[in-house]
Formats: structure tokens, sequence, C-alpha cells
């Protein structure tokens, strides 16, 4: 059982501020942002890292946060759903994924999103296969895969087009 | 604020000309509140943006029903409806002149979900709340018999119930991995994996149904069926089986509880704040107006939230813990700890008459239930019922609950006959059918390729081609058409979404969806050994509507889920000769 000994000061650089607390040993990168930092925005899924639902982008790669230590962030630049958004700007994935539809409950969503600005930047215009492979790793239980599939074509798209 | 309509939901103008509106019912990723906020904004004369609409609130809300079933769509809207045009003081607009129902209005709430704004009942958080992690039994129905010590750990215990406490979720979750609890296993009545096994300890244990009203009748009496089964020349018997199946919301259930002078306030994921308050005043000991539920929207429900199981867990551990408590569970404790859809097991018998057309047909459905046991096919001779049987595991609520066992059996069973004839499935089918509308969504599908099934389902007429390719053991599907009436469509973007879902779901329990059980415990525990539909799974999928304005809008958020494993497994048939009768379809 922790005690004040065994809490681990961190300090990690999330979404553009320097965000620190004293968590236990083993506390997971997605336990620091929701149950200590207050960023709820990613979410738990399933805690094995299959279901994409905690994604968030770690130096601009989606990183499925519950398999990662927060002590192994330290110096890296971490992005989140909140974080996405540039001073009220939605990213093209976001405005996207609004104009689509492409989601129910929303639950699985900006784990999804996340996924997806990470598969565009590397692969800025994905054949339908290549999406479906590489966003595989999301589950959406509402099913909603068919939409989420055109949102990603459609900030494609708009990402080529500037 | 002035009060101006009441009856089964409230709709109330205030003086700044905005329009507040009332419902028991939950937002659970179905689209009910803006298909509400639209109702209203109709009746109203507003824009959408003036309407706020308050859900799921007990201490607020009406009591209209819990979010089950399909029912906010023909019994909410019309509701709302009803009482936003007498606060307007008009009368109803007729259907021709809507100019906000009947639109694709987009989600509300859409930019607080694609930004992360959007709070869960997981993501609840209030001053001085403690994390709870509650120790859960290795085994099936086990008995506590002792709890260790944990030095330095918060341990609370009561009857059954026994959880560690603290400031983070890391630390009581670790508290709950060490603390050494003994229990004594129970065993299962049935062996839950075995269907040979449970599907006769369903028929031995089970009790025959009596006529009587309700939603879900069980049992359904036309003519003599059996005398008929007796004399016809041509009849068929088969047996078709349903395992038990896991919701898996995105979203694991999760409550926060916080205690104030003998009152108890839960911050909630649940579908039905109704039921769960009062779930939670018999659980706890106190009257049902000393609890209040206040739904935050559930990640994902499907069924599976309808039972307070987590609310009551956080009420008590809050009572003992004289603080806010927060029981969030984890993937594990959301395969285990709640309920399953019922496994069932399903006996048609038919007979034809000389000129090939249905002369009886006796349908029984052993422990599933009675959803979806009306047939769509005019028959002179019917018995349709629902054989109660007691489960082994708990089980519960699953969207389109039964109708997804009885369909896959009905339909089976029709594509039997058809092929036993060599009568196109379809052309079978239409001999077999008088309702105008439905003979009008197979026309849709008369010139499609694939497996079909259709049915009329909580109102609505659904068909469904699936076009399926097996190459060794896997079948993969390939495309699925969809045609639904669904009466008026109120809202055309979020009604096909709905329908996309439910037949993605459907793809899961048709093909590979099932809780395995070993010995006396529950092995499907994790995301890894229980697959879902992912995006590889997913096919090509059309789906047409037909709009009829002048009909009263059916529920849409279950009926699609139930043609899949029928259409499916027609298909199958087709490729390969192979008569599957068993979910999930394996080759």
């Amino acid at each position: 059982v922790q005690n004040e000994e065994m809490l681990d000061e961190i300090t990690l650089f999330v979404n553009g501020r320097s965000l620190t607390a004293a968590v236990p040993a083993h506390t997971t990168l997605l336990q620091f942002l929701r149950d200590f930092a207050g960023l709820t925005g990613t979410k738990y899924g399933c805690g094995e890292g299959v279901c994409g639902a905690c994604t968030v982008l770690v130096d601009g790669k989606a990183v499925r946060s519950c398999t990662v230590r927060a002590a192994e962030a330290g110096g890296k630049k971490i992005t989140t759903i909140e974080g996405l958004a540039v001073e009220g700007k939605l990213h093209s994935v976001q405005r996207a994924f609004l104009e689509v539809e492409a989601f129910q409950c929303g639950f699985c969503t900006p784990g999804m999103i996340l996924g997806a600005v990470s598969l565009l930047r590397e692969t800025p215009a994905p054949r339908e296969a290549e999406i479906r492979r590489r966003l595989e790793g999301h589950v959406c239980r509402c099913g909603t895969y068919p939409r989420i599939v055109e949102a990603v074509r459609l900030a494609s798209r708009e990402v080529r087009r500037g | 604020m002035l009060l101006l309509a009441g009856g089964p939901v409230h709709v109330r103008l205030a003086p700044d000309g905005s329009v507040a509106a009332y419902t028991g019912k939950v937002e659970l990723g179905q689209g009910a509140r803006t298909e509400l906020i639209q109702a209203v904004a109709e009746e109203m004369r507003v824009g959408v943006e003036r309407v706020k609409l308050v859900m799921g609130d007990t201490g607020l809300c009406p009591d209209d029903g819990g979010t089950w079933g399909s029912l906010t769509t023909p019994q909410t809207v019309p509701a709302m409806r009803q009482a936003a045009a007498e606060a307007r003081g008009g009368g109803l607009t007729a259907p021709a002149d809507w100019k906000v129902l009947g639109q694709s209005l987009k989600n509300v709430r859409g930019r607080d979900i694609v930004t992360g704004k959007q709070k869960y009942a997981s993501d609840t958080k209030v001053e001085g709340m403690l994390h709870a992690a509650v120790v859960r039994p290795p085994y099936h129905r086990a008995k506590l018999l002792s709890v260790g010590e944990l030095p330095g750990a918060r341990v609370l215990w009561e009857g059954d119930l026994v959880a560690v406490v603290a400031a983070d979720p890391v630390t009581a979750a670790a508290g709950a991995a060490q603390l050494k609890v003994a229990w004594e296993p129970g065993e299962f009545a049935a062996p839950p994996s075995d269907a040979e096994k449970l599907g006769s300890f369903f028929q031995t244990h089970s009790t025959p149904p009596v006529e009587g009203p309700g939603r879900y009748p069980p049992l359904i009496r036309k003519g003599d069926a059996r005398g008929e089964l007796e004399r016809a020349g041509k009849t068929k018997e088969s047996r078709y089986w349903l395992p038990y199946l896991a919701h898996v919301p995105m979203e694991p259930r999760a409550a926060v509880a916080v205690w104030k002078d003998g009152a108890v306030e839960i911050l909630s994921g649940t579908q039905a704040p109704f039921s769960v308050r009062s779930e939670v005043a018999k659980a706890l000991g106190i009257a049902e107006s000393q609890v209040r539920i206040v739904v935050m929207p559930p990640g994902g429900a499907f069924g599976g939230k309808q039972r307070g199981e987590v609310d009551v867990e956080a009420a008590r551990l809050a009572r003992l813990a004289g603080a806010p408590v927060r029981v969030a569970w984890t993937r594990e404790e959301e395969f285990t700890a709640g309920y399953h859809r019922p496994a069932g097991l399903v006996v048609i018998e038919s007979a034809l008459d000389s000129e090939g057309k249905l002369a009886a047909w006796v349908h029984r459905n052993y422990a599933a239930g009675a959803p979806g046991l009306p047939t769509p096919y005019d028959t002179p001779h019917v018995s349709c019922e629902f054989h109660r049987a007691p489960s082994p595991v708990r089980q519960g609520s699953y969207r389109a609950l039964a109708a997804t066992a009885n369909v896959f059996a009905r339909e089976s069973h029709m594509d039997e006959w058809a092929r036993e004839l060599k009568v196109e499935p379809l052309a079978f089918r239409r001999k077999n059918i008088a309702d105008a509308r439905l003979l009008a969504v197979l026309e849709q599908l008369a010139n499609v390729p694939g497996g079909l099934a259709c049915t009329i389902e909580k109102d609505a007429r659904i068909g469904l081609r699936a076009q399926v390719e097996v190459r060794g053991k896997e079948i993969r599907v390939r495309k699925l058409v969809y045609v639904g009436d669904y009466g008026a469509v109120l809202n055309p973007g979020n009604l096909r979404n709905q329908i996309m879902g439910a037949l993605v779901m459907g793809l899961g329990g048709a093909l590979f969806e099932e809780v395995e059980f070993e010995g006396n415990a529950q092995t499907s525990r994790f995301l890894t050994n229980y697959r879902v539909p992912r995006f590889s799974d997913v096919p090509e999928i059309e789906i047409r509507l037909l709009d009829h304005r002048e009909i009263e809008a059916a529920g849409a958020g279950e009926a699609a889920i139930i043609l899949v494993a029928p259409a499916i497994a027609n298909a199958v048939f087709a490729a390969t000769g192979r008569r599957l009768r068993s979910l999930p379809l394996k080759l």
C-alpha cells in the first residue's frame, strides 16, 4: 500500500504547459492525466492498450496512455484532446468528425481523433484500406466505423488543400 | 419560470423566451437529446438553440420511463410535441409542415464530444471524493468468508461488499489487489458455455407461458397450431441456439455518491434513473425521496446499464466512508460484475399447406425472452411461446432483447423451407406476407443478391441482404444492403447512424461474440479474450429509408441488429450448403 514516501513527483509537458503531481509509483500516463491532472478527455476503456480510448500524442505520435508509465513520459511533448484545438479553432480532424457526425456516445472519439491525427501526420493521403488498418486498434462499440473512415478522408482532403 | 404544460414530460417557457423541457430519458449515443430538442423547437416555433433539455435527473424530471425498448421516439417525442404545442397554445404541427423535425440536425453536443469536454460518469469529481476499488470474487456466486488486514490501507466491508478506498484510484486499486479475501466458490446450476447441456437444462426447468397483456406477451395463439402440425403432410422442426453476450460499452459503469443529511445524490451513468433510484433506496433502506439520481451521459449502454449495481456500491461505500465515493469499474469488472444478454434455445415446428403456404407455426423460446415472438407471416395456426427458465448466470436486458434470438430462428427457418421447396427465399416470404409495408421493403431487395432476412420489429418494417464470402472456415461479410420503413423519419442523419451502428454491432453477435466459462468461473474477462467488431470486420453498408411522414415514427435504436445473424446464416447456406443454427456462426 502506498504511503507518502512512495509518491513520486512527476512533471509532464502537456498541451503546452508543465504539470506537476505527486503520484504513486507505477502510475500510468492515463492515470496521471485523468486522476491527477484533471484532463478527463482521455478515456479509460480496457487497460490493456487494445481499445484505443486512452490514445494521446507523445511527440506527435499516437500512444496508448494506459500502457505507458507517467514517469517514462517526462521531457516529452504530450497532446491530449483538450490541447488539440488552437485558441478555440478546431483541428481539421475534429471538424471532419463533427461534419460527418462520426460518433454516437462519443466515448471513443477523443482517442479516435488523436489516432487519426497521428495517422494523417505520417500518411497525409491514406487510402481507405490504410485508414482501416491503422485505426484497427480503436474500438467504437456504437459501430460508427464507416463514418470515422469518411471523416478521416475528409480531413485528409482538407489538410492537403491547406 | 412559468409552468405551461405538465403531463408525462414538462415544457416550460422562460420570460426571456427560452424553453426548458424535462424528461427522465437519457442520451446514450442514440441521439435522443437532439431529436427531443427538434420536437420541442418544432412545436414551440423557436430555434433549436433556444431549447434547454434536462434529461435523467430524478430531482428535476418526470418519471416517463427508462431509456429502453426504443421507446423515446414513439412515446417521448409525441409527448414532447404535445406538451410543447400546449405550451405554445396551439395545435400539433402537421407532419407535412415540419421545418425542424424531419431534418438531419446534428448532435447538439457534438462540439463537446470532439473536444473532450463532455463529462461522463467516470469523469466526475466532487469535493472531498474518495476512490473505491471493490474486491471481486474470482468465482461465480462466491460467498465471502473472511477479509484480511492491510496496514495503512482503508478497508471498507459490509456484508458481501469489500473495498479499499483512497484519495486516488491508483492507491485504491493497489490496495484492493493486495488485500487478502477468502471466498467460498459457488457452482453454476448448469454449464453456461455448453449449448447442449444448458439447452436441455432450460427445457427441463422451464415454465409454460400463459396468455396475458403487456408489451411483450409470452404467448401468442391463433387457431390450433399443434393440431394442424399433426394433420399436415409437410412439416419441419429445427433448433437454434444463442449464447450469453456481454454489452461491452466503451465506458465501464461508474457512479459517484454523495450523502448529506441522510439523503444520497448519485452522479450516474445509468439508462434508467428512476428504477435505479428505487434499487438504491431499497438496498440502502431509505425512502425513495432520499435518493436523487443525476445522469451523466453514459459512454454506451446497449441495455447493460439499466440496473444500479455500481450506484448501489457507491452509495453503500460512501455511507461507510462518511465521504463522497466514486466507484468506476475496470473493464474486467464490466465483464464480470454486471449481467449478460440471456442465452437461449429456440425450437420451431412448422407445416405447409398443399400450395406451399405456411399452415402452422409453433415457436418455442426457452430462456431468451418474448420480444420478437410475433410472426410477420400470415399463418392460420400459430403458437408463439416464451418458456421462462432460470439462468445459471446473471442476465438482463440487451439491445433488442430476445428479438435477436426469435428472429434468427424464424428467418433461418423460413430460409430452410424456401431451400427445401427450391423457391426463391424472397418469393417464399412474399407469398406468406400480408403486410403491404413489409412487402414494399422486400420489393426494394428483390434485385439485390445475398442472404435475406426481414421482419416487423417495434412497428418498423425492415429487410436485409448480406453478401458473404466463405474461405475455408472463415466467413467474410462483403456487403450489407438494408431497407427500413420506420414511418416518419424524424432525423435522417441520426436514423442512418443508428441503423449502421446496430448492423455493425450485430456482426459481433453473428460471427464471434460469446461469453465463455470454465468450471465455476467466467473466462471472458478482458477485451483481449472477448472480440468485438473492429474496422476490419465492417463490410460495405448501404441503407435505404422509406419515409412515411403520415405514420407515427417507430423506434430505431435496436431493430437493425436482429437481422444480421439470420441474413448471414442464410448467405452461408447459399454459399456452402451448410445450415448453421447456433450463434456465433462457425463453419
